[in-house]
């Protein structure tokens, strides 16, 4: 099984074959599909059975503007649908601050007379055949007309480009004896490489998506259900809860300020990582991100000209870093010493700990979940070297880091389910619905709310919705009308299983420093990390909760 | 500043945006679920408030007084009180606040329930003359199930009435959880610390912003248009020494027989929003903030409105107009944006079956570097549009149009922001309120740019007024033409 995950920077690829695992980094290259097979083969893939991408190519096309010359036809009336919005401005105090241009400009939206009501169609409409069309009852059939007329006009902005990128890579493999390539979809299940190319907003958080799937299938395997992972790379940080060993997902999600409605794994993103600036504001605050030292030129440490302190910086003045790392780069704590006069690098680490802290408890406590029922999964570059901080703040007593920390999103791509995501709308009274599946989710709400809980279908998804609101909200009204907004379905075909090697047993009492390939982990004071050699995730225990039954 | 409380800092900062999530996310009037008109806050024991949840600038300044109103009924430790009244902690009918203790103070939540049981449905009558018009009116009381259902009862829906006050109340359950939680870990002594320091640090922060605007006094006027024809100033001489701004708006109208009279609490919350925009539109909401900012308006003017005074537009329209007057006096410092549609064009329809209110947005007036932007709200509103798909579920009514209103921003080298053309027919008979401004006189350009167009109100194609109240029968369709923002800078040849 092979994986191939392409980042900003980097493209890893992850081969699994018989229980041996190989790992490879190359640099991302500007035309994708060359570091793919780059990757492919700098891990050595020959007899490859089933070969799963993960692309940037979508996301970086609508970050950048790059996608196809689009239309957008609305009924007469709505054509400025995606102009228009849903009338908030973009910052309450700075007046001016534009949106992010929406991809079909002014002068290319149409309308025509055509009207749907609740109940059905008013008046038909007829398309003219010969473009390149995407309906939104195609990708996105739910209520709520801008943010469907939004997903639907990225879906078709999108289309051509990356259809052509994954035609090219398709070629490119079958050339160099690779299987087609699968594609990762946002909803953490996998497509082939034709689902994929016709509907490309469905990969918008490819990537992403499969660093969850890796932190929980890697969890399962060290007998974990229930996680919360913590993805840390260079300028972002992405967390996700795991329950029952699935990714909890999302309907919605904004993408560049753009809003998607499909399906996503429920991810929180950050705007801080190890490249993250550290800065002091007018009103004496420390400050960190969401500026961003990025690649070039990196922490001020890397020595290729950065001056500004970062949390590399900061975590290599704590000790937490070796000298030289992955990839044979050598960190200068002379110029991190600099860059930090004046400023404690422990009360940075304290700053851009709040912030991932925020985003773990919105996935966790906000959710109506206690964080200390979870592991935390640390993988990226920087999320081991966080992850026993953050857990303590939490009452969280087990923390898993994967040796495989740097590539987890390529080894959740070589392992992930195959899967088909179908929703159908409803918005009608539960009870008048009719038969639904046994099995898959149902978007439900009380009579007259605008917002849906999804809970499991099974024999009664009334009950589970009253659980689920008194959950999250603190009440429920069991005497209320329950309204069933859509169902939500999946066929899913399970991935290949996981086997991973073991690794050297271990046994390390914080504070510690364990290299790892690709990341550096750190265990606090008062943290045990141990490897027993059955496996190769380094698993870290809080020994100082002994006693403490309240985890506080 | 000291780490920890900068950490603890920002957990209270977390709290209040909890509480809004749980608020929007479990209520029921379109007003709170679809459109964000509510906020959510922490006070401390002395009643300053230390962290609040913004959806919509309105709510910015007018929440201190609802927990002085409250302090004075010496609430226990159990108690919650609610409260409605423009004169004892309120803003308009409405707005309905929550207020509860915390171990370390109170927690706050106010919002716009779709009808208070007034003589119109809905909740913005455009013609109303006394308070009591309006709807119920609520002095500060304590809220048990009784006082409730005799409230709910006199509204128009109760139980949805009821379903929102138990997502606000639900928001309330969790502020006090939270605090808990936070006390818990961090020692009350030390969360309390913080509380001092969020107020101190947004106080810092605005201080240091004020600094850099030039001294002086620097004046300015503006006209509402009420029902019935005429014109009422709003009149404000601001003075900017060192840090500290004072606001005066002697010289303004007296109130008057219709509903655009303001209390002083909603009044306050658009001098702190005009000043939050020039100095530092990023400082984190608490009372610090406005601590520099002293408002004065003499007794029973229209921006100091006394009892029985009816209240319904002032939140709403009066206080956009003490935005642009605001505005245009700092304009005479440094340079400011030209005016914005300067209305919310709020827009009710009911009958004794359903009430539906929304606002529209309009055109930005555009600003020194930057265009205006089209379509959203501008000054003290910012609540979501109600989407056609979730209008035409919930109630008797279709979107005909819901278009940008093109060439209606003022032309300058920044151009101002296009207005809205919203088209509502209503399946069924109801009475229609309207309640705009901006409909005779334009949003000013600044700096040479020019005006946006007035808005406009029709139905079936025959014009109304600005504040208009009908009836109507099923067919009927309903228009309403924002008003563009102005421009700023002259137009430059070649354009």
């Amino acid at each position: 099984m092979l994986g191939v995950d392409v980042g900003g920077t980097f493209t890893d690829a992850v081969l699994l074959a018989d229980g041996e695992l190989r790992t490879a980094k190359v640099p991302t290259a500007r035309r994708q599909e060359e570091s793919v097979l780059a990757a492919a083969r700098a891990v050595g893939a020959g007899e490859v059975e089933r070969f799963t991408h993960g692309t940037t190519v979508a996301t970086n096309a609508l970050l950048e503007r790059k996608g196809a010359r689009t239309a957008f036809v609305a009924t007469d009336g709505f054509e400025h649908l995606l102009h228009l919005r849903r009338q908030d401005r973009a910052h309450l105090y700075r007046l001016c601050e534009a949106h992010p241009e929406p991809v079909v400009p002014l002068e290319r939206c149409f309308g025509v007379r055509e009207r749907i009501g609740p109940k059905g169609v008013l008046a038909p409409v007829e398309l003219v055949p010969g473009a390149r069309v995407v309906a939104s009852h195609e990708v996105a059939p739910e209520f709520r007309e801008y943010e469907r007329a939004s997903t639907t006009a990225i879906d078709a902005y999108l289309g051509p480009v990356v259809a052509r990128y994954l035609e090219g890579l398709g070629n490119a493999c079958h050339e160099a004896g690779l299987p087609e390539p699968l594609v990762m979809r946002s909803s953490g299940g996998v497509a082939s490489l034709a689902e994929a190319a016709a509907h490309p907003s469905f990969a918008l958080v490819s990537g992403p998506a499969a660093g969850v799937v890796g932190a929980a299938r890697l969890a399962r395997l060290e007998g974990i259900e229930n996680a919360i992972s913590l993805d840390m790379g260079g300028t972002s940080t992405d967390v996700c809860l795991v329950a029952d060993g699935e990714a909890g997902r999302a309907t919605e999600r904004e993408v560049g300020g753009l809003p998607l409605r499909l399906p996503t794994v429920d991810l929180q993103t950050v705007g801080a990582g190890g490249g993250s600036i550290v800065w002091r504001d007018a009103g004496g605050a420390l400050r960190v991100g969401p500026e961003s030292a990025g690649a070039e030129p990196g922490p001020a440490c890397y020595g290729r000209g950065g001056t500004r302190p970062t949390v590399t910086d900061a975590n290599l003045l704590l000790g937490r870093l070796p000298e030289r790392i992955a990839g044979g780069l050598e960190l200068d704590r002379s110029i991190a010493e600099r860059a930090f006069a004046g400023i404690d690098p422990a009360e940075a680490i304290a700053v851009v700990n709040a912030e991932m802290l925020r985003a773990l408890r919105l996935v966790s406590v906000e959710r109506g979940h206690d964080p200390r029922d979870f592991a935390l999964v640390a993988f990226g570059g920087a999320g081991p070297l966080h992850a026993c901080e953050l857990a303590r703040e939490l009452g969280i007593g087990t923390v898993l880091v994967p040796a495989e920390a740097g590539v987890l999103s390529a080894l959740g791509l070589a392992v992930g389910d195959e899967r088909r995501d179908r929703v159908e709308s409803f918005v009608c009274p539960l009870e008048e619905a009719g038969e639904l599946p046994a099995e898959g989710e149902a978007d439900l709400r009380y009579a007259g709310q605008s917002f849906e809980l999804t809970v499991p279908l099974g024999p009664d998804p009334a009950a589970a919705f009253h659980r689920a609101h008194e959950a999250r909200y603190g009440y429920a009204d069991r005497g209320r009308q329950v309204e069933l907004v859509a169902v939500r379905t999946a066929e899913v075909t399970p991935g290949p299983e996981l086997r991973l090697p073991c690794a050297e047993p271990l046994e390390a009492r914080g504070p510690a420093r364990i290299d790892l390939e690709g990341a550096t982990c750190w265990i606090s004071p008062g943290w045990v990390g141990v490897r027993d050699g059955t496996s190769s995730t380094l698993r870290l225990t809080d020994v100082s909760r002994k006693g403490d039954e309240s985890g506080n | 500043m000291e780490i920890e409380l900068q950490l603890i800092g920002a957990a209270l900062r977390s709290v209040a945006d909890e509480m809004g999530a749980v608020l929007i996310r479990s209520a029921f009037s379109a007003n709170i679920k679809e459109r964000r008109d509510c906020s959510t806050a922490l006070f401390d024991r002395r009643g300053r408030m230390v962290a609040q949840a913004e959806h919509i600038p309105v709510h910015l300044g007018a929440m201190p007084d609802a927990v002085a109103a409250v302090r004075a009924h010496d609430p226990g430790p159990a108690d919650v009180f609610i409260l409605n009244d423009p004169f004892a902690g309120g803003t308009h009918l409405p707005d309905i606040t929550l207020v509860t203790r915390t171990v370390l103070g109170f927690a706050v939540t106010r919002a716009h329930h779709a009808d208070v049981g007034g003589a119109q449905p809905g909740s913005l009558p455009s013609d109303s003359r006394r308070l009591e018009e309006e709807g119920v009116v609520i002095p500060p009381t304590r809220l048990d199930d009784a006082t409730l259902d005799r409230l709910v009862s006199r509204m128009r829906n109760p139980d949805e009435r009821r379903g929102d006050l138990r997502a606000q109340l639900a928001a309330h359950r969790l502020a006090a959880a939270r605090v808990d939680e936070l006390c818990a870990r961090r020692g009350a002594a030390r969360v309390e610390a913080a509380m001092d320091e969020l107020y101190a640090y947004s106080e810092r922060r605005v201080r240091a912003a004020i600094a850099h605007l030039p001294d002086g006094r620097f004046e300015a006027a503006d006209r509402l248009e009420p029902a019935g024809g005429g014109e009422l100033e709003v009149r404000a001489a601001v003075t900017v020494e060192g840090d500290e701004i004072e606001i005066d708006f002697a010289g303004t109208a007296p109130q008057h027989e219709g509903n655009l009279n303001c209390p002083l609490a909603v009044t306050r919350s658009a001098c702190y929003f005009v000043v939050r925009c020039l100095t530092d539109p990023d400082v984190p909401a608490s009372g610090g903030a406005f601590a520099p900012v002293h408002v004065r308006a003499p007794d029973g003017c229209l921006v100091n409105a006394r009892p029985p005074a009816a209240v319904a537009a002032g939140n709403v329209e009066t206080s956009s107009r003490i935005v642009d007057v605001l505005f245009a006096a700092f304009g005479h410092a440094v340079e400011v944006p030209a005016q914005g549609q300067g209305t919310m064009n709020n827009l009710t329809l009911g009958n004794d079956r359903f009430t539906y209110y929304e606002t529209v947005g309009g055109g930005q007036g555009a600003c020194p570097g930057a265009d205006g932007p089209s379509g959203v709200h501008v000054a003290m509103s910012n609540t979501l549009s109600t989407p056609a798909e979730a209008l035409e579920l919930g109630y008797p009514l279709r979107v005909e149009r819901h278009s940008l209103r093109l060439g209606s921003g003022g032309r300058g080298r920044h151009q101002g922001g296009d207005g809205v053309i919203r088209e509502l027919r209503v399946l069924e008979a109801c009475r229609l309120s309207l309640v705009g401004e901006r409909r005779v006189r334009s949003p000013q350009g600044a700096r040479g740019g020019e005006p946006g167009a007035p808005g406009r109100n029709l139905v079936n194609g025959e014009e109304l007024p600005g504040k208009a109240t009908r009836d109507l029968e099923p067919g009927d369709v309903v228009r309403v033409e924002t008003p563009g923002g102005g421009g700023f800078g002259p137009v430059q040849s070649g354009h």
